[in-house]
């Protein structure tokens, strides 16, 4: 599970039809707003790091959006670990000693 | 993750992105941001990709990193993040990361064919030690290369081109960099006289107009890009214009799309040249006082081999440009010659010269350059008709001549990456500077780059096969003796001659003259252009390839030995971005299993050499230097003696572990209880990185390029600081009296770079008086002439091909594509191709077809929608993906005078697979 915040920036004139677009794409949750500005600020859930990607394509693609970049990245604590596990007693901590495609 | 857990991080992590923004906010809205991090440890970082040099939040709980943030004190990106951003944690988790050393074996031992198989990594060095020795012994300190790096950072590069140019006594060190922005040093040093811009990022809140050339901000620097949007919404004078050769995403805020020709930039800017002087609105004042004119020889070739011994037979017409070219129409005209006059390529060796002229003689060059003229040459959309094109080309211009307007010039990889790259950046300056906008606050033409540290460590370090710290280089017999005595070496140790550049190392490796080659911190068997030559080179049975990665890349896959690397948090490090702003990190969480830091592997190796196996006489093929016999270094030996050093004394003692190094102690209270696997593998208690910082630091010291102290950079409330650091205050625009303190006082302007400021004088073809003239705190306004690309589109070949960046991928995909689920959603890069050519050739979106030109093919899924939507006779492809191994299709046409290869001009043919 990967948690982003995004800020996203709209014309004033399209602020409300934003929130509302915004607020309607699926994993999407509108928090914060600032009319002004046209700052809106947004979480994005996502299951993968393409999810993550492509979300954020998708909201940058919005008509009215004039930029929209993420800001916060969580990463779910509980994810692999693979980098860093403990040595093991021969001192390797990958998964697999030679990836795969090295000796295709 | 419960439903509560998870609404608990979002309201947290939305309350931390808005006041990262600065978004007012409510106390018990503040009081939510952060509520989830109980346990995380914060610190400030960089971003590890493109040149921006964001800074970045790191946040670590138990030996991981757990989330990054926009670092909302970062002056760079005051808070925002990109997508490539988001992958700095990602890339240290991928599942096939290396942890263990890897060599081919067969049979319990090293094996050319054989499989990589895991060793400890004393067998790993041994071996490399084994096969160093026998390629130094037979070919001398030039038979031996280093592939260096723009992501290394300061100490890294630093490092390594001590160990090849003071240890080694090998200028054969040059890094991936080359082909990023070389071309844009090269104009920097002809130009100025010193390397780097003289504004910053700052002037895109200043200014009234973003002119992007070639480069598509909004996928390749969405940080900056996310700025100029900004000033667009919030400034109504300002005006954004995107030219490129097809429309892509930075097209989409601009007022005015410029679609040109391949090449065809050299004659716009000629054309806004000619039009300056035409309308008189050339800043006579600033012109006078602080300009001079200057131009150089046309026949310089391509930067291809000289010889067709080794080019693949269908590849030999274009080779054959390398010594005679006939010129077509628009570079007769343009060059005020003939059609069809053969011209033989005599300056391939010194393409570099050049000469003072007259204003007059620069009049001269440009007044071929009429709208008509240019329209003509440089439409790039065939749909589009020439009257619409010149009302644009009119429009640009305008813009550049309005008085009251400042205007920023931004530039990448178009322009680098361009067979006269150095010229059309160039040219770019000469604008600037016949208008007087240039080096003030709005007004400038501004260099980007691609890599966070190819101005911070591969420029300043000088990593490059020609170059020393500082804007040194190895040619000039005072820079050598200023680095000499500074690295307290005997006289004559450092080589005069300069090195291989990268793509003449592949060539050397191809040709047998290089024998030994190690790979730091970038994938050069994947990112060079005619790549099917230096996959077979790299595999012939006579050479060594060390690759030093975190991640199975084309280039360890090439090589005979893998070193485990570590990443960006996993070690410490500084960068220096393009702006000349130089930013620091901690190591933030070790690195996994035996993966090592770059600087521990470079001092490392050095443990295993003597000053008597480098320090005696020494083969230089075509070393040619006053007060060195040809061909021959010196044995110093005797002079080293006198030094108080031992011929045993091993060259990490004596270049790195040095007793004044030794004196900066780990651990040091900058840590803050950060770690130091560098330190700790090296097991001699002195901070590497600290020292090894310092120590590079008097290079700068009162010579142009003063850096601050290292712990000043780690100091909570500075996030990075643009050199020169003047008594602890940064130099926000270069060569303005009223910022930079290196300015002669009164002088207004003072363009006091050094080098190449002595020229003789002559007018547009050859060198009429050869006095030198001295030329100190001037710049020069260079003419150069339209070139025509050496290959071109025909009935074969019949369709233009450029690569290049998207959004969510970087460079050769070794980090952003390691993560499986990105790699399943884009399985293969696409080629972008008009519709009418795909329904010409039969083919239809998402087929999958050959792209091939004379130098190798490959397949990809055909795309005539999307972001990148090129003309009719264009074609695009991504680089980032080794599924789709483009760069078997591109040429190692060089700029001739930066060596940086053209990535953006083959012409192929696209077929159904």
């Amino acid at each position: 599970m990967n948690i982003s915040g995004i800020l996203v920036v709209v014309s004033p004139s399209d602020f409300q039809t934003a929130v509302s677009a915004l607020g309607a794409l699926p994993h999407v949750d509108v928090h914060h707003t600032d009319h002004r500005t046209g700052r809106i600020v947004v979480t994005q859930e996502a299951e993968t790091v393409n999810d993550e990607v492509e979300g954020l394509k998708r909201i940058k693609a919005l008509p009215f959006v004039a930029m929209a970049e993420m800001v916060y990245h969580y990463l779910d604590e509980n994810g692999p670990t693979a980098g860093n596990k403990p040595a093991g007693a021969d001192g390797a901590v990958s998964r697999v000693d030679v990836p795969a495609s090295l000796n295709e | 993750m419960d439903v509560t857990r998870r609404d608990f991080l979002k309201t947290s992590i939305a309350a931390s992105t808005a006041a990262a923004v600065g978004m007012p906010l409510s106390q018990s809205v503040q009081a939510q941001a952060g509520a989830a991090e109980e346990g995380w440890q914060w610190d400030k970082g960089v971003c590890r990709f493109c040149g921006t040099g964001c800074g970045i939040m790191i946040a670590t709980k138990d030996g991981r990193v757990v989330a990054t943030k926009g670092d909302p004190d970062a002056p760079v990106n005051r808070g925002l993040n990109c997508i490539k951003g988001y992958f700095n944690a990602p890339i240290l988790y991928g599942e096939d990361r290396i942890t263990r050393p890897l060599l081919r074996m067969k049979n319990g031992k090293f094996d050319k064919n054989g499989k990589f198989t895991p060793v400890s990594w004393q067998q790993a060095l041994d071996e490399m030690e084994k096969q160093f020795r026998a390629a130094y012994a037979e070919k001398g300190p030039h038979g031996v290369a280093v592939f260096g790096s723009g992501q290394y950072t300061i100490p890294e590069g630093y490092a390594a081109a001590k160990l090849m140019k003071a240890g080694f006594r090998s200028n054969n060190l040059d890094p991936n960099a080359r082909h990023c922005m070389a071309s844009a040093v090269v104009a920097f040093i002809q130009t100025f006289g010193i390397d780097e811009p003289a504004g910053n990022y700052d002037d895109i809140e200043y200014t009234d107009t973003a002119i992007a050339w070639g480069a598509n901000m909004a996928e390749a620097h969405p940080i900056l890009w996310a700025r100029i949007t900004d000033r667009l919404l919030s400034h109504p004078k300002m005006k954004v214009v995107n030219l490129t050769t097809f429309k892509n995403q930075s097209s989409n805020i601009a007022d005015l799309e410029i679609i040109f020709k391949p090449g065809a930039d050299l004659a716009i800017q000629n054309y806004i040249a000619r039009e300056i002087v035409t309308r008189d609105a050339v800043n006579h004042d600033f012109v006078k006082k602080h300009c001079v004119f200057a131009t150089g020889p046309y026949d310089i070739g391509y930067g291809m081999r000289s010889t067709d011994k080794y080019a693949f037979p269908a590849e030999k017409d274009i080779q054959a440009k390398e010594l005679k070219v006939t010129l077509d129409k628009y570079e007769a005209i343009g060059q005020r010659k003939k059609v069809g006059q053969v011209v033989e390529q005599n300056n391939t060796k010194k393409p570099v010269k050049h000469w003072l002229i007259s204003f007059e003689e620069f009049k001269k060059g440009v007044e071929p350059y009429t709208l008509d003229f240019v329209a003509e040459l440089a439409k790039g959309d065939p749909d589009e008709s020439l009257e619409d094109f010149k009302a644009k080309l009119i429009e640009l211009a305008d813009l550049y001549i309005e008085p009251e307007r400042k205007i920023v010039s931004f530039w990448t990889m178009g322009f680098n990456q361009h067979y006269r790259g150095s010229w059309v950046n160039e040219q770019v300056y000469t604008n600037h500077l016949l208008l007087g906008k240039q080096a003030q606050p709005g007004n400038g033409a501004f260099s980007l780059t691609g890599q966070p540290s190819a101005c911070g460590t591969a420029r300043e370090v000088g990593t490059f096969a020609h170059r020393l710290p500082a804007d040194m280089v190895v040619a000039n017999p005072k820079h050598r003796e200023r680095s000499e005595k500074l690295w307290k070496l005997p006289a004559k140790t450092v080589n005069p001659k300069v090195g291989s550049h990268i793509t003449k190392i592949l060539r050397d490796l191809e040709d047998g003259s290089v024998k030994f080659a190690w790979v730091q911190v970038n994938n050069p068997f994947q990112a060079s252009g005619n790549a099917n030559h230096w996959i077979q080179a790299a595999r012939k049975q006579d050479n060594f390839i060390v690759c030093s990665d975190p991640y199975p890349t084309v280039s360890a896959k090439v090589a005979d030995l893998i070193l485990p690397t570590a990443m960006i948090f996993e070690k410490w490090g500084l960068y220096g971005n393009a702006e000349r702003r130089t930013q620091a990190w901690r190591e933030q969480v070790p690195p996994p299993g035996e993966a090592r830091s770059d600087v521990w592997q470079v001092l490392e190796f050095s443990k295993r050499f003597k000053l008597k196996d480098v320090w005696g006489e020494q083969k230089v093929p075509g070393l040619k230097a006053a007060g060195f016999e040809d061909g021959k270094l010196p044995d110093v030996l005797a002079a080293a003696r006198d030094m108080g050093y031992s011929p045993d004394d091993t060259l990490y003692d004596v270049l790195f572990a040095t007793p004044a190094n030794r004196k900066v102690k780990w651990p040091d209270p900058v840590a803050k209880g950060h770690g130091n696997s560098t330190v700790d593998a090296l097991g001699d208690g002195w901070f590497a990185e600290k020292a090894l910082f310092n120590e590079y630091r008097e290079f700068g010291l009162n010579f142009q390029h003063d850096l601050a102290d290292f712990d000043t950079y780690y100091r909570d409330d500075v996030r990075g600081l643009k050199w020169p650091v003047i008594n602890g205050k940064e130099t926000e625009w270069r060569f303005n009296e009223k910022y930079d303190s290196y300015c002669k006082k009164g002088s207004g302007f003072d363009f006091y770079g050094k080098a190449l400021k002595a020229l003789p004088t002559g007018n547009l073809d050859k060198v009429t008086d050869p006095e030198k003239t001295k030329l100190a705190g001037k710049a020069k306004i260079f003419f150069r002439p339209y070139a025509a690309p050496p290959e071109q589109p025909d009935d074969n070949y019949d369709l233009w091909m450029s690569t290049g960046r998207v959004l969510e991928h970087w460079h050769t995909g070794t980090m952003t594509r390691r993560v499986p689920e990105l790699n399943r959603a884009v399985p293969t890069a696409q080629i972008f191709m008009h519709p009418a050519d795909a329904k010409a050739r039969g083919i239809k979106r998402n087929d999958v077809v050959w792209i091939e030109s004379r130098r190798g093919k490959v397949k990809a899924v055909l795309e005539t929608r999307g972001r990148n939507t090129p003309p009719k006779g264009y074609t695009f492809v991504p680089f980032f993906d080794e599924g789709v191994f483009i760069n078997k299709v591109t040429l190692d046409v060089t700029c001739p005078m930066s060596k940086e290869q053209d990535f953006k001009k083959a012409a192929v043919k696209v077929y159904k697979a």
